[in-house]
């Protein structure tokens, strides 16, 4: 699965997923506490039967002329009688409740009037213990219905997302299949192109069509370094990687070689501060590509006469220009395969992609400031 | 210690002493006509529940007794004559009635049943 394809299903897959959760948990809540309710409803049901037998058994204690009244007992229900001032008169709370502080977490109430006042009550107070048994049943079913409905709807979802992502799959490697080929047929001519340019340079006499050729020379460079890049970014993750000690500083100074024409033509100064014995643990094919693609990134856009600006220490490599710059936007996605920030110059918007991939590959950070019609400066900090 | 000892006689004296009064003021000549105090006692209960507005209603009808005002039905009238308004002193009386309120509280008779 390629990482843009495992991306979306990701995102597709996490969006999905969380309306589902936060739907099916509204309505588990709304039906768990509708229920629990009606549980509760049911109880309470319970305690006011039972206060109407109480009240029966009052009426019969006060028409008594027994010496002794027993006072109606039940083993889970609680009961009390209150005069009209409020005032305890009897009941088996341990200890008695008093009316005005009597709502206790865990344990359901009924207050109700007494008519006539049997033994002087005006009002009985009962309450039992609330059964959790069935609430406790009741939250189980319902976790076991998120955890099923889960179950269900990530497989689904899962499906449902390889599905959605198949147009872009197919059309991710029917591109990669016209790069493939598109590369296979470039490197041919250019290779010829570039070996013919260097015979006439060596052995030719060219000095009438000298800038001619070098503009030549400069399109065959560029055409060289967008088939390499072609290739590198179609076999990324599939070549097998040489790591090994690698002076940078010499690459550098080499690949600015390599980039003087195109210096030459625009006029560009070059301002060097580079260390010569840094060295990194790198793939030469990989390094190759992170410094052309910066040092092309900072020629291209640079503006004619600017300058380029290259550090290199032991912390960092920093390339900054002088040119078009970058806007705010634009530099949150230029990081983005075939995101092109600006289309004034030619390219596949690949060139800071490859950058990005060769940095993650190997935990290096990379920081982009810039600023229109300033410059921008590129930061890889190991 | 001492101190102590003479007032809890004080106070016991002086409870008997109330009882006494209601004995000889009110529940004896009740005895005598066979009239049953408990029931009244209840019939008040039931009517007034606490016992600050048994005590206000059974001052008012002492002082001026009329059928309508009693709690007894009016039969009760025909086996058991009205008495004329009670002349007694109103600390007295007060203290007579509660004594008699006491006295048969159904509280005190209240109890849970072990099982």
């Amino acid at each position: 699965m390629l990482a843009s394809e495992k991306r979306s299903l990701i995102r597709f897959l996490v969006i999905y997923l969380a309306s589902t959760l936060l739907l099916f948990s509204l309505a588990s809540w709304i039906f768990y506490s509708s229920t629990k309710h009606h549980l509760l409803d049911k109880q309470r049901d319970r305690i006011v039967y039972e206060a109407e037998g109480i009240k029966s058994k009052l009426r019969g204690l006060h028409q008594s002329n027994d010496v002794t009244l027993y006072y109606p007992n039940h083993s889970e229900i609680d009961s009390a009688i209150y005069d009209l001032d409020k005032k305890y008169i009897f009941g088996t709370f341990e200890p008695p409740v008093d009316l005005d502080t009597m709502l206790k977490k865990d344990r359901l109430y009924y207050l109700s009037k007494v008519e006539p006042y049997y033994l002087g009550a005006a009002y009985l107070l009962t309450a039992r213990n609330i059964d959790y048994v069935p609430i406790y049943a009741l939250q189980k079913q319902i976790l076991f219905f998120l955890l099923l409905a889960g179950l269900v709807f990530s497989t689904l979802g899962y499906f449902l997302g390889r599905l959605f992502v198949s147009p872009m799959r197919d059309a991710i490697a029917r591109m990669n299949l016209f790069i493939q080929d598109t590369t296979h047929e470039l490197n041919t001519p250019i290779s010829t192109i570039l070996t013919n340019i260097e015979m006439i340079e060596t052995f030719g006499k060219h000095e009438e069509n000298m800038d001619e050729l070098k503009r030549i020379e400069i399109a065959s460079m560029t055409l060289s370094r967008i088939y390499d890049d072609l290739t590198y970014l179609n076999l990324n993750h599939q070549y097998y990687r040489k790591i090994e000690k690698l002076n940078i500083g010499v690459l550098l100074k080499e690949r600015l070689v390599y980039f003087t024409s195109m210096l030459e033509v625009k006029k560009i100064d070059t301002v060097l501060n580079i260390q010569d014995d840094i060295t990194l643990n790198i793939d030469k094919n990989d390094a190759l590509r992170l410094v052309d693609n910066l040092l092309s990134n900072a020629i291209k856009y640079n503006k004619r006469y600017g300058k380029l600006n290259v550090i290199l220490d032991d912390t960092m490599l920093c390339i900054g220009d002088t040119g078009i710059g970058m806007s705010k936007n634009d530099l949150s996605e230029v990081k983005q395969r075939f995101k092109r920030a600006n289309k004034s110059e030619g390219g596949f918007g690949i060139g800071l992609h490859i950058v990005s991939q060769v940095c993650e590959n190997y935990d290096f950070d990379l920081q982009i400031e810039s600023t229109i019609n300033e410059g921008t400066e590129v930061k890889i900090v190991w | 210690m001492v101190k102590s000892i003479w007032f809890i006689v004080a106070v016991t004296m002086s409870v008997h002493a109330q009882d006494a009064d209601v004995q000889r003021d009110c529940l004896s000549c009740h005895q005598t006509q066979q009239i049953p105090n408990s029931l009244i006692y209840k019939r008040y209960l039931m009517k007034y529940s606490t016992k600050t507005a048994i005590e206000n209603a059974m001052i008012k009808y002492l002082k001026n007794p009329k059928k309508s005002e009693s709690i007894m039905p009016s039969a009760f009238f025909l086996k058991f004559p009205m008495r004329k308004g009670l002349i007694m002193p109103e600390t007295m009386l007060h203290q007579n009635i509660r004594s008699f309120i006491e006295t048969f509280d159904v509280k005190k008779k209240l109890k849970i049943k072990v099982n």
